[in-house]
């Protein structure tokens, strides 16, 4: 897969809930362009397009990112710090699909800028259900700014 | 002897008489009266007598004052109290061995202004040293009568001392003022025993404040322990509900009945457990968090309460019996969950009924309003009643009634953090009741809104 072409980032250690994650939005036809990232360190490689990831570009950003917070090397919380605080990466949606229902984790992670804090349902149907939504809305529904544009204007709402 | 037979005393004189040849011629007899002197010299004896007497007697009672003033000094000496006089001059005139024993010092020619630095006086504090307008003597001389404790910083001592001093003013007969008088004694051992005392209740409150931080600490580690093993729990099954839900879905069809039935029952128990899991995850939040506070109307809470129980009644006769609750200061979303647990039993367990009635009121529990959920369904022996509200106790079989036995325990401790009380009344299928107050009902008065008075109305 081209990580060009990538719609969703899905940042995710834990095997089964990448591999129930990707038959939930395969069942949508929403798995083509999926990267999998398996800890906080290889998610800001891709979308900060350095190391592994020095081939991809800025002006092809993925339109969702799905972000677990607990997450080996570097966590979540970070993840979403670092891409808010970066001009070429702040307008990626990223919605925070966590197993944690602290509320410290959800001020947190809304105060850093995501754009939706889910809990990942244990019920398997109510789980699809959500990523339904979730990849319905965020990639069919929703439309961003072209990335350069994005990326300009916050260069020079900055300078 | 007189003529007139009297007698008298006389002094009698003869001498003889002698013609200028120097022959004696005769004799010449002269007798003088002498009573008179006679009896001058006799009170003279009497007053020599008186004299002595006197004189005697005046030993005597030198003697007794000497006795005496040694009694009284021997006294002064070996009493244990310290007693210190002065004039009105503040000059000491008396200041005895237990005095100086206790300040270890003698009297000394210094100005009262100076006593408290050559005696070193403090406040009982040991740092402060004593005021000199406050100290008992000079008041005392002022005519005050005065008590007071202080610290003496006695040389012969590392420690010091402590005293007790009771002063009074010194009069004359006339009543005029001469001076003053101080006694002190020793109170250190008093003093350091109720030192010793305090030191102990100090020791027992930090103690004390010691176990309560680590109960408080064990109680957060086990609630903390409780929600991650809850929250870990999660994931795993997750996994199993998911993947479980996929084999159903894509492979069900090619599988056996019975096969499949056996999947059933995994996601079934899957379910329950994510069920339990998010039960006991809420039972623990609650434990960690402090309630948010405010003025809510507990008739609004209950009818959303059973608009959200809607499905669980459906399809049954339900005769809802409510009467208008207070305003009271509450968490209302803990609250919505105490009343959502109470009213979802009622309705569980009133399921045999072919008219199931729930009642919600209030009633006067020892002065104080209570708040109650009724209903008339299959009950429970009050043999029981002390298991209710622990965490997995049920008291009927899963077939008969589902339930995890948490959602109690979450409603104790919700009422707990409220500072209330919650309990049941029950008759085996005669229906239950349960009863709870919350700190903020006492002054459900004082909250119900009233319209506000403005300034400028």
């Amino acid at each position: 897969m081209n990580p060009n072409e990538t719609d969703i980032l899905l940042v995710e250690d834990s095997q089964d809930d990448a591999d129930l994650a990707l038959h939930a939005l395969r069942r949508e036809h929403l798995a083509n362009n999926i990267f999998i990232a398996r800890d906080g360190e290889e998610a800001l490689d891709f979308l900060l397009c350095r190391g592994p990831f020095s081939e991809r570009s800025f002006d092809h950003p993925p339109k969702l990112v799905l972000l677990d917070l607990k997450l080996p090397k570097v966590d979540g919380i970070e993840v979403l710090r670092q891409l808010k605080d970066d001009a070429r990466t702040k307008s990626i949606p990223v919605i925070v699909l966590t197993s944690s229902k602290e509320e410290r984790d959800l001020v947190r992670s809304y105060d850093l800028g995501a754009n939706s804090y889910i809990q990942k349902p244990v019920d398997f149907e109510q789980f699809r259900e959500t990523v339904k939504t979730v990849g319905l809305y965020w990639i069919v529904v929703n439309r961003l700014p072209p990335p350069g544009l994005a990326r300009r204007s916050a260069e020079q709402g900055t300078s | 002897m007189r003529k007139d037979g009297r007698q008298i005393d006389i002094s009698a004189s003869i001498s003889p008489i002698k013609d200028s040849g120097g022959h004696i011629v005769g004799a010449a007899n002269i007798a003088r009266d002498i009573t008179e002197r006679k009896r001058a010299e006799a009170a003279q004896a009497a007053q020599a007598q008186e004299l002595t007497r006197q004189a005697q007697e005046l030993t005597r009672s030198r003697e007794a004052l000497q006795t005496q003033t040694a009694l009284l000094q021997s006294v002064l000496d070996n009493i244990g109290e310290g007693l210190v006089a002065a004039d009105e001059n503040g000059k000491f005139v008396l200041w005895n061995p237990a005095a100086e024993n206790i300040v270890g010092l003698g009297a000394a020619n210094v100005p009262s202004q100076e006593w408290t630095q050559h005696y070193g006086l403090f406040l009982p504090d040991t740092v402060t040293p004593f005021p000199g307008e406050l100290n008992p003597l000079s008041r005392a001389i002022q005519g005050e009568p005065c008590a007071a404790e202080m610290f003496v910083r006695n040389p012969a001592l590392t420690e010091g001392a402590w005293i007790e001093a009771n002063a009074h003013p010194l009069k004359d007969a006339k009543g005029a003022l001469r001076g003053g008088v101080v006694a002190f004694r020793d109170i250190s051992e008093r003093k350091k025993a109720a030192q010793e005392v305090l030191k102990l209740n100090e020791e027992l409150e930090r103690r004390v404040a010691e176990r309560t931080a680590q109960l408080e600490e064990a109680n957060k580690e086990l609630e903390s322990f409780t929600y991650s093993v809850a929250h870990d729990l999660r994931a795993p099954l997750r996994h199993i509900a998911g993947f479980s839900g996929i084999l159903v879905e894509e492979f069900g069809p090619s599988l056996e009945t019975q096969a499949q039935s056996y999947l059933h029952r995994i996601q079934e128990g899957t379910r329950k457990m994510g069920q339990l899991v998010d039960e006991l995850l809420t039972l623990a939040r609650v434990g960690r968090q402090t309630p948010n506070l405010q003025v809510t109307g507990l008739s609004s809470i209950v009818r959303e309460v059973i608009a959200l129980l809607q499905p669980e009644s459906e399809g049954r006769q339900v005769e809802w019996k409510i009467t208008e609750l207070p305003f009271v200061e509450c968490d209302p979303t803990l609250i919505k969950q105490v009343f959502q647990n109470l009213i979802s039993n009622s309705l569980k367990y009133s399921r045999p009924r072919s008219l199931a009635v729930i009642e919600i009121g209030q009633i006067q529990e020892n002065g104080q309003p209570a708040i109650f959920v009724r209903d008339n369904g299959v009950g429970f022996s009050m043999k029981y009643a002390d298991k209710l509200f622990g965490v997995f106790q049920r008291l009927h079989r899963a077939e008969d009634f589902e339930g995890t036995g948490v959602g109690l325990a979450t409603v104790q401790r919700i009422i707990k953090k409220h500072q209330g009380r919650v309990w049941a009344e029950a008759e085996l299928d005669k229906g239950a009741t349960f009863y709870f107050t919350i700190g903020g009902l006492q002054g459900a008065e004082t909250v119900t809104p009233v319209a506000g008075v403005g300034v400028g109305a």
